[in-house]
């Protein structure tokens, strides 16, 4: 397992891919930092979920600004905020980070059939899940780690401390929103064993999460459903949630949820993977 | 008697009611260069893909190096593989998709690469990438990756496709080096019958996922020996004669109209007589040799 990991590890750095994804998140970062609002995708409000701004007026001014040098001005005449918790809240964009990284690890080896040389001679088929998972895991994590620390000094240096949280506030939000984020790696994971080519796991992972805001939302409003405990715990929401001030019982429950994910989809992934003829 | 290398018993593999191989069973033992000939769909890659787990057995099971499924991931590390088109990593270069699977099977002399690469004469284009190789370069590279840490059982499915005629002749040196100086089994398969016939020793013949024919190179040679052709309309009434006045029961009906008499080679005139003193109508009567191909397709009829 391990040599596995390695060898992905010496290809992956071989190629070009991940230093493209870290490209972006620098330059995420800095637009965000130097626009002084994070960036957000899919259907979240950014400014509900993630900035503790309550002046209605002020709302109303940011959203008509057209450039990042006027929402700096206006932002830095409000005073100050915790810029950094506001980024970690929308690090529900860090799902197409992810989506590259199933790519490069684990779709390549079957879109060019190499696949078939590990393992028709070098390791089990549990083996094989289970290394490029937890080196998904693994990358993952890191780019988590960097992508909020990079932001936190980087807000730091341009903003200074009236936009910026601390340390240990950094270290709590990452820490409370890593069970959802392994969720959301689960997930990949096991539509990447079930789609298992590029091309079908693109077509299902890019969309599915907008795709599935939108079906919730759809449903709900055609039979008026109220759905409130539901939103609070869609993952884009919870992860916004998560960094907004949440109480024990809800961290817990995101954390559970979080572990429910992990393991019913990496079930689902690994029992479609061992049963699979190999192409 | 020579160790086994791999045994399959009653190995089938079902694709809903289509049996893509029935009732397996084969040995092959220390040594051998045991070549797989079938048609298009026969069960060739659908046997190596059972034996290196690329897909799992409807039915039946099988043993390597003399172990069962309990050992497998362990016996598979002796075995080295090229099943279908060599499939590698297109924007790594030769050297760097072999050294990214010796790292995988956790090979820490990198110079096996080179050796593998010098073996298949691709050591001058080690840093051209990979979606770069022409086929017949990409088949050399799936071939040094086959041979890559050394095994004892290499499994090549089609390997000398899209190789030119030089190229076929020194894979043909390099495997039978291989057998030869470092002991190693090799199960091949191939379309090219004469090609097959130049490395192996022994011989399978599958036809509609069933084994038809196991023989070795010897009886195989006897097989595609001399024979004397009868060409009748009454094949039944024929060889009633052969057995009977001639005292031979050396022959093989190919088909209602012919018969292959391996006896009497030179006593065609012998032969045709007593035909004729019965009436029986010879369409034909003359002396041949059997090529690989003709025999093929004798041996796939009669299963048919």
């Amino acid at each position: 397992m391990i040599n596995l990991m390695k060898a992905d590890l010496y290809r992956i750095l071989k190629g070009k891919a991940i230093y493209v994804v870290l490209f972006i998140i620098i330059a995420l970062s800095l637009v965000s930092a130097i626009g002084l609002t994070p960036g957000h995708v899919g259907m979240t409000s950014m400014t509900e979920s993630t900035i503790n701004i309550n002046d209605e007026e002020m709302l109303g001014i940011m959203a008509e600004t057209n450039s990042l040098k006027d929402l700096r001005t206006l932002m830095k005449s409000h005073g100050g905020y915790e810029l950094d918790q506001a980024v970690l809240g929308t690090n529900m964009n860090l799902y197409y980070v992810f989506i590259v990284m199933v790519v490069i690890v684990l779709c390549t080896d079957f879109s060019n059939k190499s696949i078939k040389n590990t393992l028709s001679s070098a390791i089990s088929r549990n083996k094989y899940y289970w290394s490029k998972a937890i080196l998904i895991f693994l990358i993952c994590t890191f780019l988590v780690l960097f992508n909020n620390y990079f932001f936190y000094f980087t807000n730091l240096l341009i903003n200074g401390k009236n936009f910026a949280s601390s340390l240990s506030d950094i270290f709590k939000s990452t820490m409370i929103q890593f069970p959802l984020i392994y969720g959301i790696m689960s997930l990949l994971i096991c539509f990447a064993f079930l789609f298992r080519r590029t091309s079908s796991f693109n077509t299902i992972a890019i969309p599915f999460v907008m795709v599935f805001q939108l079906l919730i939302l759809g449903v709900t409003s055609l039979f008026r459903i109220r759905a409130d405990w539901f939103y609070q715990y869609e993952i884009q929401n919870a992860l916004a949630n998560l960094v907004n001030h949440p109480t024990g019982e809800y961290i817990l429950n995101c954390a559970l949820l979080g572990f429910f994910y992990i393991v019913l989809f990496n079930i689902i992934g690994y029992y479609a993977f061992k049963n699979v003829e190999i192409k | 008697m020579k160790d086994v290398i791999l045994k399959t018993n009653n190995l089938t593999k079902k694709y809903k009611n289509f049996a893509a191989l029935d009732n397996v069973s084969i040995t092959i033992r220390k040594g051998d260069i045991y070549g797989l000939i079938g048609r298009n769909g026969a069960g060739k890659t659908t046997l190596m893909k059972l034996i290196t787990t690329l897909t799992n057995p409807t039915s039946g099971e099988f043993e390597l190096f003399g172990e069962g499924s309990n050992h497998l991931t362990e016996n598979k590390r002796r075995i080295g593989c090229l099943i279908e088109n060599p499939s590698f990593f297109p924007n790594l270069t030769a050297y760097e998709n072999l050294k990214y699977y010796s790292i995988q099977k956790g090979i820490v002399d990198m110079t096996q690469i080179e050796e593998s690469l010098e073996l298949v004469g691709l050591e001058d284009v080690r840093n051209k990438k990979f979606k770069n190789f022409s086929l017949g370069m990409k088949q050399r590279l799936g071939i040094a990756f086959a041979i890559l840490d050394h095994p004892d059982f290499i499994i090549l499915d089609e390997p000398i496709n899209g190789l030119d005629p030089i190229g076929i002749s020194d894979l043909r040196e390099t495997f039978k080096r291989l057998n030869e100086e470092k002991n190693i089994t090799i199960l091949i398969s191939s379309h090219i019958l004469s090609e097959l016939y130049a490395v192996a020793s022994r011989f399978c013949i599958l036809e509609h996922g069933r084994v038809v024919k196991e023989l070795t190179k010897e009886e195989l040679d006897i097989e595609c020996s001399k024979c004397i052709v009868i060409q009748t309309d009454d094949v039944k009434k024929a060889t009633t004669v052969l057995e009977k006045e001639l005292k031979t029961t050396n022959y093989k009906v190919i088909d209602k109209r012919e018969i292959r008499l391996y006896e009497y080679l030179d006593q065609t005139s012998k032969v045709s007589k007593a035909l004729t003193k019965h009436d029986i109508d010879i369409l034909g009567l003359y002396e041949t040799g059997i090529t690989l191909e003709e025999y093929f397709k004798s041996v796939v009829k009669e299963a048919n």
